[in-house]
């Protein structure tokens, strides 16, 4: 990216045309190396989270809980207003949709989330980053790659089950079109992008600070607000909904979910997809930004 | 000939924050943090040709692993250059890094849930190593490390000694140029060290690799290594030859005769009266008899020659006996007095 590279001959040329033993060759993975490398970082990712599978059973259970707890709460809520359920509107949603906001939220949470903030601060913290930075790969692409292996792992052993449990046990209705569908699955996709980015980057704050513990556990608290999972933004107030429309914390839930309930079509559709993919690039050129700029800063433990 | 290796007054800083003492003092680091800057590395220079194998010394907290970072292009340094090659470690770090192979003793490169072999195979895709070279260079550390025997076991299961072996693979898989070593045999037992070093001299003579190698233990600098750079306090206290340390002034012989008759070690002092030596009779005391008596004396200002030919020529003389100081003296006595020899402004060779 960023590496300026001399040429072979300007080096040569500055060594007094010196024996080329003493000339190391700038060097460049092409394309398809690059491609063959990092897949094999989405294997591995797999493999490995593959091995660890027993730990996701009981993540079935707890989300099944969360799903249904909000289910239960929201059920009581609409009984509680005087007119009749089928006509009771919240924030814009009737109750069907309202508990397949929730389920769809929690389906696509178990897929987009993934610890990358911790691994890297504890690499960091470890000096265990050293070792990575003697190879010749980018640190941050290798993240993303495990994080799709990751995300592969999460998809068939764990968002698969729980939907198996959850769909048909709350009933849970296809959208509204079928080809939502394919819109949906894109924009949870690109919701596992943006999530990956928001995590490197504060896995790159331990560079700076002593422990980022505390940084993670406020992160978890505030995106599971921020990003609409806990309660639709609907329900908010309107200058609220302005501030949470300009963040890119919506597109880890609000967006993907309000898709599949057919609340965003044609060019909305198209605005809200294509928003989230920008915020997910911007995020990824941040997060190389700030990389570069930490890595130059670092102080490693133990010198 | 064009050094591979030049490191110019290289400098790296390393800001610290102190504490201050009782509950009090800690309320006043919240709002004021006490801020210490210690210089780890202090205007390093030297250059390294290609094909050389250095050692790099000096005590705990002296600046070796800063500055071994900065050559792997991990740390960014102060102030100061290093061009290895024509790249800049630490701006270039993608090409710069598939010419190099770095084992840190303390730390491992394999990756700690894989066996070994998918780790090998990981690296072979992350430098790009041909099939061909891969199986051959496999086969040439197996030869010399006997891999097969935990090839397919997972990093996290190996000893010290075999994850060593394995690190040693990991960092000459792809042929680098250079090879950096940060105490490659801490903790190893002493079998275990015989082989690391056996290793490295059959990697030098056959790879082909520039080493720059740390270590505490300086039997392997001895062993593996002409010449040497001591650093303390992160300045350059010698540079040159393992040899001519040795030689230093201030540095001193022991002698030490083996006679036919018991001799008390007062006639044997009484012959060189006129010379620098120490005689000792090996424990005994100047006026009791004993077989054996060593002389202490500096090469700077007499010779084992001299003092050999006055006891030949006074006593029967069965067996003898000419000590060089050992390298851990030696360099003890650097890390105590500091600078015994100028520092060479050329590199050796």
């Amino acid at each position: 990216m960023n590496e300026r590279i001399p040429t072979v001959a300007a080096v040569g040329a500055a060594a007094g045309g010196g024996p080329a033993a003493a000339v190391l060759a700038p060097w460049r993975r092409d394309r398809r190396g690059s491609l063959r490398l990092y897949l094999s970082f989405v294997r591995l990712a797999f493999l490995k989270f593959l091995a660890f599978r027993l730990r996701y059973y009981t993540g079935v259970v707890s989300y099944t809980i969360f799903v249904a707890g909000h289910a239960y709460l929201y059920r009581a809520l609409f009984a509680s207003r005087p007119e009749p359920l089928a006509d009771v509107r919240i924030g814009g949603l009737e109750l069907a949709e309202m508990i397949t906001y929730v389920a769809i939220a929690w389906i696509g949470r178990s897929f987009t989330f993934n610890n990358i903030d911790r691994t890297l601060s504890h690499q960091i913290q470890q000096g265990e980053i050293a070792m990575q930075l003697i190879k010749p790969f980018h640190v941050q692409t290798v993240m993303m790659f495990e994080a799709a292996g990751e995300a592969a792992f999460r998809l068939l052993l764990f968002t698969l089950p729980i939907m198996v449990v959850v769909v048909p046990v709350f009933g849970i209705g296809g959208p509204p079109h079928s080809y939502l569908i394919g819109w949906t699955l894109l924009s949870f996709v690109l919701a596992l992008v943006i999530n990956s980015q928001l995590n490197f980057l504060i896995g790159c704050l331990a560079f700076y600070l002593k422990n980022i513990d505390g940084v993670i556990r406020a992160k978890h608290i505030s995106l599971d607000f921020l990003s609409g999972v806990l309660i639709p933004f609907s329900f908010f107030p309107a200058w609220f909904q302005t501030v949470v429309a300009w963040l890119p914390f919506q597109g880890l839930t609000y967006v993907p979910v309000t898709i599949y309930l057919g609340k965003r079509l044609g060019a909305d559709l198209y605005s809200a997809v294509l928003v989230q993919a920008a915020w997910a690039v911007g995020l990824f050129l941040v997060g190389r930004w700030l990389w570069a700029r930490a890595v130059r800063a670092v102080t490693l433990q133990g010198g | 000939m064009t050094p591979l290796i030049t490191v110019d007054r290289l400098t790296k800083d390393y800001r610290l924050t102190q504490r201050r003492e009782g509950v009090l003092g800690g309320l006043v680091d919240l709002v004021r943090p006490r801020k210490r800057v210690l210089r780890a590395v202090d205007a390093v220079s030297f250059t390294i040709a290609a094909g050389e194998m250095v050692g790099y010394i000096g005590a705990n907290g002296a600046g070796k692993s800063t500055t071994i970072k900065m050559l792997t292009g991990i740390l960014t340094p102060t102030a100061g250059e290093v061009r290895v090659g024509g790249l800049i470690p630490y701006r270039q770090r993608q090409s710069y890094t598939r010419h190099v192979g770095v084992v840190f003793g303390q730390r491992t490169q394999l990756w700690w849930d894989l066996a070994v072999v998918e780790s090998l195979r990981l690296l072979q895709k992350i430098y790009e190593v041909p099939e061909a070279d891969y199986r051959q260079r496999l086969d040439f550390f197996n030869e010399l490390l006997g891999l097969q025997e935990f090839l397919h076991q997972p990093v996290r299961k190996l000893s010290l000694g075999q994850r060593m072996r394995c690190d040693l693979a990991a960092a000459l898989l792809h042929a680098p140029r250079l090879l950096f070593l940060d105490e490659p045999t801490i903790g190893l037992d002493v079998v275990a060290k015989e082989n690391v070093r056996a290793f490295l001299r059959e990697a030098r003579d056959q790879l082909n690799v520039t080493v720059i190698l740390t270590t505490h233990d300086l039997r392997d600098i001895e062993q593996l290594c002409r010449r040497v750079i001591i650093i303390d306090h992160g300045k350059v206290l010698y540079d040159g030859l393992l040899a001519d340390l040795r030689r230093g002034p201030g540095h001193r012989l022991r002698l030490c005769v083996d006679l036919a008759e018991p001799v008390p070690g007062q006639q044997l002092a009484a012959l060189t009266a006129d010379l620098p030596v120490n005689w000792d009779g090996d424990g005994t005391r100047p006026e009791v008899p004993t077989h054996r008596h060593c002389a202490t004396f500096s090469r700077a200002e007499t010779n084992a020659a001299v003092i050999l030919a006055r006891v030949l020529a006074a006593h029967r003389v069965r067996d003898m006996a000419l000590n060089e100081p050992a390298i851990e003296d030696v360099v003890r006595r650097i890390y105590r007095d500091g600078l015994i020899l100028p520092v060479k402004e050329t590199a050796v060779e």
